[in-house]
């Protein structure tokens, strides 16, 4: 109720959104010089074609020795803790990047599992591990919902259905896969294209402010008006002058989803009837079978 | 914190690899639906990460609504699966190869199963009589057994048995 009071009985603050969000751009430029960022070097593709080449052989059951997969694995570790030493950073960008690592890793089970089961948990990982990073970016609202919708709906339903439909042995079509090398080459080419786009020069633009979206800016996380906003804001501006605009709050969110985007809310509720219905229909058993 | 948006875009598209490289070789029905949905969850994080660098909340809008369209399309994916199952009994993708183009030539591939390495026993050393082969005779003595006479009276009963 707090942030509601806040946030809509304040009529001043619905006045200030568009001149808060206004501020953050000569900030941001600032910040961007200090940090310059990492371009794209040939060196790059290494880890690419790295984990191409790995998925095949894991997949494909070339190196059947397990020395072979323990010397990989303490590889592997070694790596991981070189790019952590190598690279500066705070605890929580590490925190940040074990969840991507987690991630990752579960996606690579996922990939690689024969079991259905055992694939459909390594996608349960991955996606935790992918709220665990939107948690990291302040984008609550989000990671609880994914949390809820994937990770508690969608993989339940399809390890119903899996059960459902799985008998004890492996299937054919779950050994065999449909062109592996074409696959894992057009998947490394997309994700060396991906990250040559990103890794440009400018590839990612100064802060944008959309003046025409005004209850969609991140404001001040606590009310101007009172002393102990300003203080707060103020030590927030001592730390990281862009601590104070993240978008991290439900109530803001809710504010932007029910002003700016009421239309594109209320067709999301439509789709989502239309699939309700849709998927009952589909379901359900036609008399004539039934009789 | 650019710097975290550009790592984070490399993750989403390492996700949206996954997804696809997931989607291209699996042949099961529900795992290339979860692959889709891997794909759909590295688009989320390259939402946020744009969030969160635009210091708006425009990018988790989005994120919202693709993860409405992500539920209603495991909905009817969902009952699209059971409702071919239902027909086929089979997961597998190319079961209905027949509804696409049939100008391509079919391959009919060997069915192959997943090879178990074959389990390896340790090997005892033979002890004791064996049973079948020897009964043991109702005057069976251990201890003169010991001293190892009685061993061949004892394969010669069993010879007269048989």
């Amino acid at each position: 109720m707090n942030l509601l009071n806040n946030y809509f009985l304040n009529s001043a603050f619905f006045a200030q959104a568009d001149t808060d969000s206004a501020v953050p751009t000569a900030v941001s430029q600032v910040v961007e010089q200090a940090a310059p960022l990492q371009a794209w070097t040939n060196s790059m593709l290494v880890p690419i074609v790295l984990g191409a080449v790995g998925y095949l052989l894991i997949q494909h059951g070339v190196v059947k020795s397990k020395a072979y997969f323990a010397g990989g694995a303490v590889a592997l570790i070694l790596a991981v803790g070189f790019a952590i030493g190598f690279t500066p950073g705070t605890f929580e960008s590490y925190v940040l990047m074990s969840f991507c690592a987690v991630a990752t890793g579960g996606g690579i089970g996922f990939l690689t599992a024969r079991e259905p089961v055992y694939a459909a948990l390594g996608f349960a990982t991955a996606v935790l591990s992918v709220c665990g990073v939107l948690f990291m970016q302040s984008a609550l609202f989000i990671a609880a919902a994914t949390m809820i919708v994937y990770a508690g709906a969608t993989i339940i339903i399809f390890l119903f259905v899996l059960m459902f439909a799985q008998q004890t042995e492996l299937r054919t079509y779950d050994v065999q896969l449909n062109n592996p090398l074409v696959a894992a080459a057009i998947g490394a080419i997309l994700l060396a294209t991906i990250t040559m786009c990103v890794t440009e020069n400018n590839a990612i633009l100064p802060v944008r402010v959309d003046s025409t979206r005004a209850m969609s800016a991140a404001s001040l996380p606590d009310n101007l008006s009172s002393e102990a906003g300003k203080e707060a804001s103020k030590k927030l501006d001592a730390i990281d002058p862009n601590l104070r605009y993240v978008p991290k709050l439900t109530a803001g969110l809710g504010r932007s989803m029910y002003t700016d985007y009421l239309l594109a809310v209320e067709l999301a509720g439509t789709v989502l009837l239309v699939a309700t219905i849709g998927a009952i229909a589909l379901a359900q058993r036609t008399t004539e079978t039934q009789s | 914190m650019n710097e975290t948006t550009q790592n984070l875009l490399v993750f989403g598209g390492v996700l949206f690899a996954i997804g696809m490289v997931g989607f291209l070789t699996r042949r099961s029905l529900i795992l290339m639906f979860l692959s889709l949905e891997m794909m759909l969850s590295g688009v989320s994080v390259n939402l946020i990460a744009f969030s969160r660098h635009h210091q708006n909340y425009q990018g988790q809008i989005l994120a919202i609504m693709v993860l409405t369209i992500a539920a209603c399309e495991a909905a009817i994916a969902l009952a699209l699966v059971v409702s071919l199952y239902r027909r086929k009994a089979t997961l597998d993708v190319a079961a209905w190869d027949d509804l696409s183009e049939t100008l391509i030539p079919k391959v009919i591939e060997a069915p192959q199963t997943l090879e178990e390495p074959a389990m390896e026993f340790p090997k005892l050393t033979p002890a004791g009589l064996d049973p079948l082969s020897r009964p043991i005779s109702a005057n069976f003595d251990a201890q003169s057994m010991e001293n190892g006479e009685s061993v061949k009276a004892n394969t010669l009963e069993a010879g007269t048995h048989a």
